[in-house]
């Protein structure tokens, strides 16, 4: 019987098997790099309606996050605010800038805040494109977290640095759960939750905090933990702290 | 493969002797019973067949392949779709995004208006509770709790329409202007609630229009009672209020005060059920305990709670009523009622006793005893329905037992519904003419629930103009000139008064979602139209809010009337809508001053003609024309969840039938129909191919009866009833008011003008035609007639989801039972079911908890266990009546769907609380001291079996079983995928997302708690035929109104899942989180800031019994308990422990025991025995307070 197959298939299904395995491979790292909400969602950056900036508002004038997130410490929801909020100032700030349109056309007056009538007159409200979206089967609480020492730098980043906001944090399940096992790692005194430039390292060198056995506090690790002891956190990692 | 069977332990032989069923099919133990119990679901529910498959494997897979192939090509241009978040331009005020508001109102009824607090979510009223401050807040019934989706209702009327064709504002103020400044001869029909601003402007209307005539109009409204009451208490609008709490005994003739038939607030009755230990803080005493004896012809809830019964067809309750007040006025020695039996030969009714047997009279004379020696301290109830005479009887019965009075059991007042005609009174108005223009303001729908008699519906033709307001397109919407869409209660202003008569206002949630107009609203500009100048246009019509957002007529009338109760003023204004009453408003009690004015000659001529009532026979049946526990008078045939609620006794969803009972059924030769489920059968005439696999639930059929009353016949399903009078029929009114498949029972659906929508559609059929003004309540010489074998489908809930195990619900007695004193039979609770051969079991949980956990500290350190919050529910069997409030409050506050008859009938309803109902009678003859009796037979000795009135009467159980959130959860171990897990606080929790639906944990499920969508219910509608198997390209009901009732804290659950009870987790969540606040707080007090704090575990418990869930805070009976079992004083700790250890653990209460114990899930949620308090010379107490249920 005539020898059907020659000399060099006889490697043929190492080599198949040596390409699958590259190619299962590859797929398997490309999903996990980019298909998780590491890649998907960290960067994300839309323009939005008013380009707002956060960087001017907060680092510059000086204004709290709790001015417009009014609710944070209240509700689980942390509400964006309201055009009438804007308006407080906008009103008498930066009248007639072609940015604000869309909060002028939300307060239903003209470029130069005369009150429009009709349709035009009673306003469109303002459509902030979503940045931070947790899944519907995700009930996040924000005063749950704000409330007992997170702050919101530990999952928005430095947003009183962005001129246009990002997602700055993977918002993932993992993401969660890191901060659920060891909250110490982010815990800080009430007073400063709303300080997103704050340094544990320098709030504890102006404060003298000293341990059970009497030491110095230095670092956050220690603060963390000597917070989460003081102020009974115990985080679950059961399913319905989150899902209901 | 078969599945493994769990050997339960056998029934001790000291618990035999009682036979215990849950359908005629477990009865007569058919094999299509075997199945249900044995498998999760029936065969083949969880496979699709060929017809139900709309495309076969193959296509499946070519469609997927092509589908993947073009998503790969278009994957480039898949972008994140774009979120907005859109805030409000001006914030209204107190609206937090993401927290709900709380407001006051109430939800009138006939008998007396429900105070309510609604839970809205941005201005969406999505769940309702009752209002606990309210001096009679207490508890809510299924009706109530499912009228909040009557809101967003589909099938909500949208548009005026005149003469059922659509018509413009403009042209119905017109209409309505003419009629204002025209004759006057106006007629109102209201309904039967009691409204004081409406009060107020009937009067002002009467100046207005001095023709104008006013009735009051429901169905199940009972004209015999109000003449009854009017006579006696010399008050035009007289009514008797119970006060449970004052009475000791109580005699129900046929009046499901508990329930369908309330007579005053029922809180304090289910009080007196504990006898004294309400709060758990002792336990039952016997002494304290109130004692209930019911006469009635279907079981009713209140039938279902008594102590003893006894089934009477509705003439007989008559008789018994008669010969009851005969017994007791004889007793009382009072002159005048001495006279009304003056005229009757004692020989009469002595003759009439001896119609009876032994056992009944010695019944009635027992009763009658019990009564007078507990005088002052006993009362007497009546269905509303019932007759004058019986009515005025009764009235007699209770001046013979000095009951009415203030601080009496009962309370004459007088309401504010005077003046008002009956609808016979409008009938001979329309006829005469002196009604010209009818306004029906009614909630009830009289073309189709009128007597059949007054021919309503050629009546109202006979009205120049007719205006019905509506919330649905009814009949009655159909038949009237002018048809106006109205206002929910939820979307009006108004006010009402409860039972016992507290001022309660009616508060919009929301602008009317379709432009409803109110009852109020359409009065006052009713006036507002009459004083119209000619030459002007007349105001529009305003509802919810006028042009420039000004406020609606209707909230300027309450608020005159809330000065004039409450005091002028904001302040008094703002505290009474802030709590949604007005305190000390209550009804005045009338002065009975002289004493009895009973009209003599009329009560005489009742005793004497319920003396000669003659009997219902077998060829001359009586035929009850029941309340339906699901649609009312037929008024919630629209809503969903009422619909697929089982009927608490006969476990029927989506339909009515006949109810006969078994030895009825056998007598008129449908029995073998009955229960023979699945015999080669033709269904609205059509063959119905091959003999169907025993044991498919969607098969499940009842053979249809012709009801011939004179020439009247009803085509209609009969299912067995137990414990249902002989030589009777019950109907329930309300269904069959529109079908599409030709029954006799229901009249055809016009596609244009549908009296039903999509819900109510082919359910049920329609008794009313059958009932006449002389007949409200039931009707004598009624025949059946065979139906050709016709079968009918339906939705039985009864065997799904059957438990089996030792000692399910558990019973006892006040009296001894076996030598066994009631502290005795107390203290046995706990073993019953050989539960005191099982060993104990040991709690992962609680270290010091349930059990005899004894293990040192350091261990139970490594256990995941919350040392703040442990959860855990008791359920009284007490108390609870069976009556799915519960049921529903859980379906609104967890989102879960309806699926439909069809669905229902294959078992895959999803609602999380199933509500059990066992029916349980004594097997054997029992001697006083409820030791089975012996006799000989051909030697042998064998037990004697029960006489057949006993084993004909059974009693009946009803058990809420939900997920009972074991320890040791045998479908936590089972789950491949770590979907169904344990949290520290001790809950069951189920992630949806992370379950792929195998089902193994519903398998394993003891309990059979688990409920799977098979379908995605939800999204796509379940009530259009077929549509759920179409798959994607089935309707969607996305975005309809009905979606704005969901509670945003609940995910709502796709298809392939499995779901149960929660605990309401998302509320205990809520609850912990309030409860962090403390810390802000506490830093923001503290000199030294945040830091310096501590935070306790104190400050982080949930306040004691501040959470509640849906289902407990809906409960009328408190029969459900919730709380944290670390917090001591809590009321479910005191439920289940004493404050007192035993061994290292907390010393268990002797009434509180675990389902399965034996099985050892070691439960959370715990059940209490129930307790029966019989008379001890009643013919049945030996029988009593043995019903503990072993099901086999």
């Amino acid at each position: 019987m005539a020898n059907f197959f020659p000399r060099w298939t006889n490697l043929l299904p190492l080599k198949i098997a040596v390409c699958l395995a590259a190619l299962g491979t590859a797929v398997v790292a490309g999903f996990a790099y980019y298909a998780t909400p590491k890649a998907q969602r960290v960067g994300y950056q839309p323009s939005q309606p008013i380009p707002y900036d956060h960087e001017l508002h907060v680092n510059q004038l000086g204004l709290d996050c709790r001015y417009c997130h009014s609710f944070v410490e209240h509700s689980g929801h942390a509400n964006v605010p309201t055009a009438n909020v804007c308006w407080n100032c906008h009103q008498h700030v930066a009248k007639g800038s072609p940015k604000l349109a869309a909060l002028r056309s939300a307060m239903g007056v003209n470029e130069d805040h005369q009150e429009l009538t009709g349709e035009a007159g009673e306003g469109h409200p303002i459509e902030w494109v979503r940045v931070h979206r947790a899944p519907d089967y995700v009930y996040f609480d924000h005063s749950a977290h704000v409330n007992r020492g997170v702050s919101c730098v530990s999952c928005h980043g430095n947003v009183n640095h962005m001129r246009v906001v990002w997602h700055d944090k993977s918002h993932s399940m993992g993401f969660c759960l890191d901060c659920h096992r060891a909250p110490e790692n982010h815990l800080r005194p009430l007073e400063e939750v709303y300080n997103l430039d704050y340094i544990a390292e320098d709030y504890l060198k102006e404060n003298k905090i000293l341990d059970k056995d009497g030491n110095r506090i230095t670092t956050q690790l220690d603060f963390g933990m000597h917070l989460k002891e003081h102020w009974n956190i115990r985080p679950k990692e059961s399913c319905t702290t989150c899902h209901r | 493969m078969s599945k493994r069977i769990w050997q339960h332990p056998d029934i001790p032989a000291s618990e035999q002797g009682t036979e215990v069923w849950r359908s005629v099919g477990e009865l007569e133990n058919t094999p299509q019973f075997r199945t249900w119990m044995e498998r999760e679901f029936p065969a083949g529910t969880a496979e699709m067949d060929e017809e139900e498959r709309e495309m076969s494997r193959r296509n499946f897979v070519k469609l997927m392949g092509a589908s993947s192939a073009l998503a790969g090509l278009t994957l480039a241009s898949c972008r994140r779709p774009e979120a907005y978040i859109v805030p409000y331009k001006q914030g209204p005020e107190w609206i937090i995004p993401g927290k709900p508001l709380f407001y006051a109102t109430s939800m009138p009824r006939s008998e007396g208006a429900v105070p309510l607090v609604v839970t809205t979510h941005e201005g969406r009223p999505t769940k309702l509770e009752p209002n606990r401050t309210h001096p009679n807040g207490g508890g809510t019934d299924a009706f109530t709790q499912a009228s909040v989706l009557d809101l967003y209702a589909p099938s909500r009327s949208r548009d005026i329409l005149k003469n059922g064709e659509e018509a413009s504002r403009e042209e119905f103020v017109a209409a309505m202007t003419e009629v204002a400044k025209g004759s006057g001869k106006i007629g109102f029909v209201f309904g039967e609630d009691d409204s004081p601003t409406r009060a107020r402007m009937v009067g002002e209307l009467g100046t207005a229009f001095s023709e104008a005539k006013f009735y009051r109009y429901e169905p199940l409204a009972g004209e015999g009672r109000k003449k009854a009451l009017d006579g006696a208490f010399g008050a035009d609008g007289a009514e008797v209020v119970a006060d449970f709490s004052k009475a000791q005994r109580i005699l129900s003739l046929d009046a499901d005060f508990a329930s369908l038939d309330q007579q005053g607030e029922v809180g304090p009755f289910f009080k007196g059920r504990q006898g004294g230990g309400d709060d758990y803080s002792h336990e039952v005493a016997a002494d304290k305990m109130n004692r209930l004896y019911v006469v009635e012809t279907a079981f009713s809830m209140t039938g279902g709670l008594a102590d003893h019964r006894l089934r009477a067809t509705p003439s007989e309750i008559f008789r018994f009523a008669a010969e009851i007040a005969i017994r007791v006025n004889l007793k009382a020695q009072d002159a005048q009622l001495q006279k009304i039996l003056a005229d009757i030969d004692p020989l009469v009714y002595e003759k009439s006793a001896e119609r009876d047997d032994t056992w009944k009279r010695e019944w009635i004379n027992a009763c009658a005893e019990d009564l007078w020696d507990n005088k002052g301290q006993a009362m007497v109830l009546a269905g509303r329905r019932h007759s004058e005479g019986l009515h005025r009887l009764v009235t007699s019965l209770n001046f013979a037992l000095e009951a009415y009075g203030d601080n009496k059991p009962l309370r004459p007042v007088k309401t504010g519904r005077e003046g008002l005609g009956s609808i016979e009174a409008l009938a001979t108005d329309l006829e005469s003419g002196a009604v010209e223009t009818l306004i029906l303001l009614t909630p009830a729908n009289p073309v189709y629930d009128a007597p059949s008699d007054l021919r309503f519906g050629e009546l109202l033709k006979k009205a120049k103009n007719s205006v019905h307001l509506g919330l649905r397109t009814d009949a009655t919407a159909w038949a009237s000139t002018w048809h106006v869409p109205a206002a929910h209660y939820l979307e009006s202003w108004s006010d009402s008064r409860t039972a016992q008569g507290t001022y309660c206002l009616v508060q919009p949630m929301i602008l009317p979602l379709f432009g409803g107009l109110s009852e109020l609203e359409l009065l006052s500009q009713l006036l507002a139209w009459k004083e119209a100048k000619a030459e002007e246009a007349a105001p529009a019509l305003i509802t919810g809010e006028d042009a420039e957002g000004g406020p609606s007529p209707a909230y300027l009338e309450v608020r005159k009337t809330v000065a004039a109760i409450a005091g002028e003023g904001e302040d008094a204004w703002k505290e009474a809508l802030k709590n949604g009453f007005v305190a000390d408003s209550a009804y005045k009690t009338i002065d009975l001053g002289a004493g009895i004015r009973l009209d003599e000659e009329k009560t005489a001529a009742a005793v004497a003609a319920a003396l000669f009532l003659t009997p219902a026979l077998i060829e001359n049946l009586e035929l009850s024309f029941a309340t339906d526990g699901s649609v009312y008078d037929g008024r919630y045939i629209d809503n969903g969840w009422l619909q697929e609620a089982p009927d608490p006794i006969s476990k029927i969803c989506w339909d009515n039938a006949a109810l006969v009972s078994p030895r009825t059924a056998k007598a008129l030769g449908v029995y073998e129909q009955i229960t023979q489920l699945q015999p080669e059968s033709k269904i609205f005439g059509v063959e119905n191919g091959p003999k169907p696999e025993i044991g498919e639930g969607r098969d499940a059929n009842a053979p249809f009866i012709t009801i011939k009353v004179g020439a009247q016949t009803l085509e209609i399903p009969v299912v067995v009833a137990f414990g249902h009078a002989d030589n009777c029929i019950t109907v329930s009114l309300g269904y069959g008011q529109g079908a599409t498949d030709g029954r006799q029972g229901a009249p055809k659906l016009d596609k244009d003008k549908p009296t039903v929508g999509l819900v109510g559609r082919n359910t049920g059929f329609n008794a009313y035609p059958l009932r006449t003004s002389a007949t409200s309540l039931f009707v004598t010489g009624v025949t059946t007639a065979g139906a050709g074998g016709k079968r009918y489908p339906m939705a039985f809930t009864q065997e799904h989801h059957a438990m089996y195990g030792r000692a399910l619900a558990r019973e006892i007695s006040t009296n001894d039972v076996k030598h066994k004193s009631f502290e005795e039979q107390l203290a046995n609770v706990r073993k019953q079911g050989m539960d005191s051969h099982a060993p104990d079991n040991i709690s992962l949980y609680l270290p010091k908890g349930s059990s005899n956990f004894q293990k040192d500290e350091a261990k139970v350190e490594n256990l995941i266990s919350d040392k703040i919050h442990q959860w855990g529910m008791t359920i009284d069997l007490n108390t609870c009546m069976g009556c799915n409030a519960c049921l529903v409050a859980c379906q609104a506050e967890n989102n879960i769907p309806i699926v439909g008859k069809e669905q229902v009938a294959m078992g895959r309803e999803m609602h999380w609380i199933r509500m059990d109902r066992y029916f349980a009678a004594p097997k054997f003859e029992r001697d006083g001291h409820g030791h089975v009796k012996k006799e000989k037979i051909d030697g042998k000795e064998v037990e004697k079996v029960a006489p057949e009135w006993v084993r004909d009467n059974p009693e009946l159980i009803p058990q809420p079983v939900a997920c009972v959130q074991c320890e040791a959860a045998p479908c936590e171990t089972v789950c491949p995928v770590n979907a169904t897990v344990h949290t520290e606080e001790g809950l069951n929790t189920m992630a949806y997302n992370r379950c792929i639906g195998t089902r193994y944990c519903a398998n394993n499920c003891p309990y059979k708690a688990r409920r799977f969508n098979f379908f995605d219910y939800n999204k796509r509608n379940p009530l259009i035929d077929h549509n759920l198997y179409k798959g994607p390209a089935g309707k969607k009901q996305v975005g309809e109104a009905p979606h704005l009732q969901r509670n945003p804290n609940v995910s709502v659950r796709m298809r392939g899942v499995m779901e149960k009870c929660t605990y309401c987790v998302q509320r205990l969540e809520g609850a912990k989180i309030k409860r962090k606040q403390v810390q802000r707080s506490k830093s923001l007090a503290a000199a030294g800031g945040s830091k310096s704090v501590d935070v306790s575990v104190e400050d982080l418990r949930v306040k004691t019994d501040s959470v509640k869930t849906a289902c407990q805070d809906a409960c009328p009976a408190e029969a459900i308990s919730f709380g944290n079992l670390l917090d001591t004083n809590s009321r479910v700790f005191r439920a289940k422990y004493f404050n007192e250890k035993e061994n290292g653990s907390w010393k268990p209460k002797p009434r509180n025991y675990d389902l399965l114990n034996y099985v050892g899930t070691i439960p959370r949620t715990s059940y209490l025995a129930r307790v029966k308090n019989p008379n001890e010379k009643m013919p049945d107490a030996k029988y009593a307070g043995q019903a503990t249920i072993h099901m086999t």
